[in-house]
């Protein structure tokens, strides 16, 4: 503690960037060690299928791999900070960063979707369920809060597709790369499906931090001033009740980023995490190693901005530290 | 009221399923050859019918069950054992010990397990057994992280100070007066925790990468029935519905025990 104000925020600030740039060096270390321990090299994979040991050899000095594993480590931090991260093992052996620039667009739009749709709908429920404590729509929103959170996506996904798709014939079943409809239309169950858990998860905050701030005092002030309800309840109470749950919007925000594997994988989504799944089945790792890098550091990121910004939103934060 | 009788049905439920998980697989038919038809109807012979190659459905979900049950336990086990050890020794053990220890537990504990755990299976190569691997190595921080902080309590109540006054040693200290504490709160948190890593064991079949065919679990179950879902919707029916039932009963128990170790926490 102690040093003024300023001080002290850039204090924190800097802490929090030390702790994430920890966080990244683990990562890093992570998905090198795991590229270390799988079978097959790039050399293999540059020499072919036909090449003699001796030949592959040779091609693994010229690229480095021979080299000490600190050495080889510094050297894929720096080529992945540059957006190298060499070339894919199958196929055409097309360079992973091209593949990667592909997938991470559907990918993050898909998770911006879901983290819309569930902050909404989360917001408003859990605002419901603090107004109408123990009542009808709170039961239900708490309910329905249970089903999401305990509900797995794999098993939600056949169901909703089965109804949507397959009965109702209202929603494609699958993403179809060529576009016959406008995007959003395959994107509709996908999103759904990703939002359900954040959704339940923040109601559930919301309601919880809500129900705190209707009891303090100033609510009770507002009130005896007569203002109106509806008033109260949006101005006066959620402003004040939201602040935990703008952090944990920012957070289930990285988690969709990270967790679109079976999302992606059921609906045929050409995104990150499907493309990861395939990487692992093809033994293709070089991609694999390369979306979980750009995945994780994502996921930091957010995290880190997350915990810059929020104390910013409490005005009490905002003028002790100006 | 409400919660206790939650707690007895889960308490019953998951009886039942290890049973089912246990005589299930040789009780009538072996989950992996085909013994009829493809897509039978239910019948006296096959309970629930038969998958699309044939195989009795009942003997496959008994198998899923011995996975899921096999998985949950094994990881659940490792990463209690690793996870006490790290927690005790954040608390207790010597500086150079403790301060990497929980540094490392953090780091893991900011990184999203399925991220990980994915990752590793990668490497290993799928199956069984890299599955187990990857979410034992993805499970304990959550222990340890746990035991940590129950553990710095009991560090300041009078019964350990007290014992600590008249000279006892650190190994009695953990064993007699720290350990005994922790049990309640760790089987309660034991059950969701297995909950979530029968979860995760499915997540993985589903996506093709875990258990591999022709092997049953209850997630490639359920990948597996989903181009057959609009003739045989009952083929995807039974794994969903075992799975969630499973999960449910292991959350109503683990709250139920939560009640019990900790009586204020309610």
């Amino acid at each position: 503690m102690g040093g003024s104000p300023p001080v002290k925020a850039l204090r924190q600030v800097f802490s929090r960037l030390l702790a994430g740039l920890l966080s990244l060096l683990f990562v890093s270390f992570v998905t090198f060690l795991v590229g270390e321990l799988a079978p097959g090299d790039a050399a293999m994979a540059r020499a072919g299928d036909k090449a003699t040991p001796e030949a592959i050899q040779r091609i693994r000095v010229e690229m480095g791999l021979d080299r000490p594993w600190p050495e080889r480590y510094v050297r894929f931090v720096a080529d992945a900070a540059r957006g190298d991260f060499g070339r894919s093992y199958q196929g055409t052996r097309e360079p992973v960063a091209d593949i990667v620039a592909r997938a991470l667009p559907l990918t993050a739009k898909v998770a911006t979707l879901a983290i819309l749709l569930a902050a909404a709908v989360g917001i408003v429920l859990g605002t419901l369920a603090a107004v109408y404590e123990h009542r009808f729509v709170d039961r239900a929103a708490l309910s329905l809060s249970t089903l999401g959170v305990t509900v797995p996506n794999f098993v939600l996904i056949p169901i909703l597709q089965y109804v949507f798709a397959l009965q109702l014939d209202y929603l494609p079943l699958d993403y179809d790369p060529r576009l016959p409809a406008p995007e959003i239309y395959y994107l509709v169950l996908p999103v759904v499906v990703m939002a359900a858990r954040p959704m339940a998860m923040l109601a559930r905050l919301t309601r919880a931090s809500m129900i705190e701030t209707l009891q303090q005092e100033f609510v009770k002030l507002a009130t005896a001033k007569g203002v109106p309800k509806w008033r109260l309840y949006t101005v006066h109470a959620l402003r004040n009740a939201i602040l935990p749950v703008v952090t944990a919007v920012g957070s289930s925000f990285g988690i969709l980023l990270t967790g679109s594997f079976i999302t992606e994988t059921a609906f045929s989504i050409p995104g990150l995490g499907r493309e990861a799944i395939n990487a692992i089945q093809r033994r293709d790792t070089p991609v694999l190693l390369a979306i979980v890098l750009v995945t994780g550091a994502l996921f930091i990121l957010v995290n880190l901005i997350v915990d810059a910004v929020t104390p910013l939103l409490d005005p009490r934060v905002r003028e002790s530290q100006l | 009221m409400r919660r206790d009788w939650l707690f007895w049905a889960g308490v019953g439920y998951l009886t039942l399923l290890v049973l089912f998980a246990v005589f299930g697989p040789m009780l009538r038919y072996d989950p992996n050859t085909p013994v009829g038809r493809p897509f039978l109807e239910p019948s006296a012979q096959f309970w629930l019918g038969t998958d699309q190659q044939g195989r009795d459905i009942v003997a496959r979900l008994a198998a899923g069950a011995r996975v899921s049950l096999i998985v949950g336990l094994t990881v659940q086990a490792v990463s209690l054992l690793v996870g006490v050890v790290v927690g005790v020794l954040g608390v207790f053990g010597p500086r150079w010990v403790a301060g990497p220890l929980m540094r490392l537990t953090d780091a893991m504990f900011a990184f999203p397990d399925i991220l990980l755990a994915i990752l590793i299976v990668g490497a290993v190569g799928m199956g069984l057994l890299p599955v187990v691997v990857a979410l034992s190595i993805t499970a304990w921080p959550a222990v340890a992280r746990l035991v940590r902080t129950q553990v710095a309590s009991i560090k300041d109540r009078e019964f350990f100070v007290a014992s600590q006054a008249l000279g006892a040693p650190t190994h009695h200290l953990v064993l007699r007066h720290v350990l005994p504490h922790l049990w309640g709160i760790l089987l309660a948190v034991s059950m969701v925790d297995v909950a979530g890593t029968i979860l995760a064991e499915s997540a993985l079949s589903f996506l093709g990468i875990g258990v591999q065919a022709p092997d049953a679990s209850w997630g490639s179950m359920i990948n597996a029935g989903r181009p057959e879902m609009v003739s045989h919707p009952l083929l995807i029916l039974w794994p969903c519905l075992l799975l969630s039932a499973t999960i449910f009963a292991l959350n109503f128990v683990g709250d139920g025990l939560r009640t019990l170790a900790d009586p204020r926490s309610r």
